[in-house]
């Protein structure tokens, strides 16, 4: 059995070496989208209009609002020793991203224990804001401190927790989701979905149209053996890719890997299963190369584009589209991704998105088998 | 059925929808012959192997390849036979020797098997020294002959081809029958469908099939003689056209 599977996993891999244009869609195209938002990101990343609040006023905390000073990320253009003026200065526009050091601050810090700064970012603009807020957390590990950010975002951090501060009523949050926080996660699934279901369908299309399968079929090679042996490899790819996806976005873009690592590990896998489930599905339909591509891009691509925040924030769609959208997989690994990534979520909080995800790879599976045992007769 | 039949088969039938492409078709292939299946286009010659092979489920009627039900023993039925496809069994993307190694091991070989069936099969296709040469550049004769020892690197006792020397030249095909008679020596069964009558001519009992249904059968010589003399090109335009 595991002979059979590997002859077939390392042809499988020896058609995407000899096919340079393939290879390079496979390997080259994730990276290329992230240099994009790279370059994209390099544009606004500077001189961010920053405002700092200093209600501590000791050497530890001016120290402190010194580092924010000396990064040519920040443009520090307003101060203040209250609260009280940060509304209109963000209403005006004045700056994008305030610095709140609540009281206590620099005698926390002194006692070791954990001091709270307090980022209020104006999410309304798009880009700078998530800029702001990473270049924040930056910042605080460049500082070499102990400290835990408080963000107050719409996800709802209390900020009267932070040295009494009162929240202010503002948009926390970037309505068109512009952001690579956004971004990245959703960029992460539409590879995923890429490689799996598109180049699973087209592999088994073709191997069942150049004729190849019949022969395949012939040695005794079960059907599970010669799935199992063709989706190996693109399991194997798009598990890579995420990996490096991962790393490259908390290590360039400083994309905040808060949640449970095991929780991601295990929604992708899910998420994967679903794919490749997908794309079987879809060749038992397929006849051409051809039209397995166009289907892959109906039910794989556009969805995984049009849902996961690259185009439109999901909230902003017509009621039926979010409806329709909780009928494929793409969505819900959106969303725990960013849950894990941006929320610091684990299994717990992921749970509805994993068990969504579940049943949809068992339902899919269920019904590509069938379909696949109906083609013989 | 007797296992002196490498194959028997009773009543076979498959419908697509309405059509029926194969018809309450018997026959039975004595072990160690070379049986030649003719047919016109979309007579159900493929259709016919594919049941044979357990690729396709027949509609009604029995199927035995080497003692074994097909319907029930697919598994045990399918490590004994060989099959050449219509369509080109190899990938032209990967080299001989790949090719080979892939067969060896879907055919589930352990390597010192695999080593021996290799050096046969370079032996017997004469394709020593082209085994890193990628398969899209060989020529269709090679190819073919790679494609047979593909389809016997696992020593199969009866062999299905079907139309295995469409688009060979003359030479080509000559070197090919060759190839086969020196199987056939060795005790292997071969099922061979042909379009070509000097090939048919070659085979110890010829079967053709129209639309489906068994229109005759015998040895060459036999079915010549039966229809007055004819040459088989005749017979076939006869039996084929009505
Ligand atoms: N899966 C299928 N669905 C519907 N019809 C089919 C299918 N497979 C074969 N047929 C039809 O059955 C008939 C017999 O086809 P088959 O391939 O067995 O013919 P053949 O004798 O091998 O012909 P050829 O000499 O061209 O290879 C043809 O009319 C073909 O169109
Ligand atoms: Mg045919």
């Amino acid at each position: 059995m595991l002979n059979r599977i590997l002859a077939i996993t390392g042809k499988e891999f020896l058609h995407l070496w000899r096919d340079p244009r393939m290879l390079a869609a496979v390997l080259l195209m994730p990276v290329l989208m992230l240099l994009l938002f790279a370059y994209a990101i390099s544009f606004d990343i500077r001189n961010v209009p920053t405002g700092i609040v200093d209600m501590d006023n000791t050497p530890t905390s001016r120290e402190y609002a010194q580092a924010f000073d000396a990064s040519d990320l920040f443009n520090v253009s307003y101060r203040a020793d209250t609260i009280s003026g940060v509304d209109a200065v963000i209403d005006e526009g004045r700056v994008s991203i305030v610095l709140v050091i609540p009281k206590g601050f620099g005698k926390d810090l002194l006692a070791g224990l954990t001091a709270e700064v307090g980022v209020y970012v104006d999410g309304s603009e798009p880009n700078s804001g998530r800029v702001s807020r990473a270049a924040a957390l930056a910042l605080t590990t460049q500082y070499n401190r102990e400290l835990a950010v408080r963000w107050a975002d719409l996800n709802g951090v209390d900020i009267s927790a932070v040295g009494g501060l009162e929240p202010l009523m503002r948009t926390w949050y970037n309505p068109e989701l512009k952001s690579s926080d956004y971004l990245i996660p959703g960029l992460l699934v539409v590879i995923m979905m890429i490689v799996t279901v598109q180049q699973t369908s087209v592999s088994l299309v073709r191997e069942r149209a150049q004729g190849t399968q019949d022969q395949i079929t012939v040695s005794a090679t079960r059907p599970t053996e010669l799935l199992l042996g063709k989706l190996l490899p693109w399991s194997i790819l798009a598990l890579t890719e995420v990996g490096i996806i991962t790393l490259v976005s908390k290590w360039l873009f400083n994309i905040p890997l808060r949640g449970n690592l095991f929780a991601f590990a295990l929604g992708t896998f899910i998420f994967v299963v679903c794919g490749l489930a997908l794309g079987m599905l879809i060749s038992s339909f397929c006849n051409t190369l051809e039209s397995a591509n166009m289907m892959a891009i109906v039910v794989a691509f556009l969805p995984s584009f049009l849902l996961s925040g690259f185009v439109f924030a999901l909230e902003q769609l017509p009621e039926w589209i979010q409806w329709l959208s909780c009928a494929l997989p793409v969505r819900f690994m959106v969303e725990l991704t960013r849950d894990v990534f941006l929320k610091g979520a684990g299994f717990a909080e992921v749970l509805p998105e994993m068990s969504f995800m579940l049943i949809f790879a068992v339902l899919a599976i269920t019904l590509a088998a069938h379909f696949y045992r109906r083609r013989l007769r | 059925m007797t296992e002196a039949n490498a194959i028997s088969i009773q009543n076979l039938t498959k419908r697509f929808g309405h059509f029926t492409a194969v018809d309450h078709l018997s026959l039975e292939v004595p072990v160690g012959q070379v049986f030649g299946f003719l047919g016109a286009n979309g007579s159900g010659k493929t259709t016919t192997i594919r049941m044979l092979t357990g690729s396709l489920t027949p509609s009604s009627g029995k199927a035995y390849v080497l003692g074994a039900n097909v319907a029930k023993r697919v598994a045990e039925v399918r490590r004994r036979i060989g099959y050449m496809s219509q369509k080109f069994s190899l990938f032209e993307d990967m080299t001989v020797e790949e090719n080979l190694r892939f067969y060896g091991g879907v055919y589930n070989l352990d390597p010192d098997e695999f080593a021996a069936r290799r050096e046969y099969i370079l032996d017997m296709a004469d394709l020593r020294g082209r085994e890193s040469e990628l398969t899209a550049n060989l020529s269709v004769g090679w190819r073919q002959r790679l494609a047979l020892g593909a389809a016997t690197i696992h020593s199969p006792e009866l062999l299905f081809l079907d139309e295995p020397t469409s688009g060979v030249d003359p030479l080509a095909r000559r070197r090919f029958w060759d190839l086969l008679y020196e199987l056939a020596k060795t005790g292997v069964t071969l099922f061979v469908t042909t379009h070509y009558m000097d090939e048919a001519s070659h085979c110890n009992r010829l079967a053709f099939i129209n639309s489906g249904r068994l229109v005759a059968e015998g040895t060459p010589n036999e079915l010549r003689a039966q229809h007055n003399g004819a040459t088989l090109e005749e017979i076939f335009t006869k039996l084929s056209t009505n």
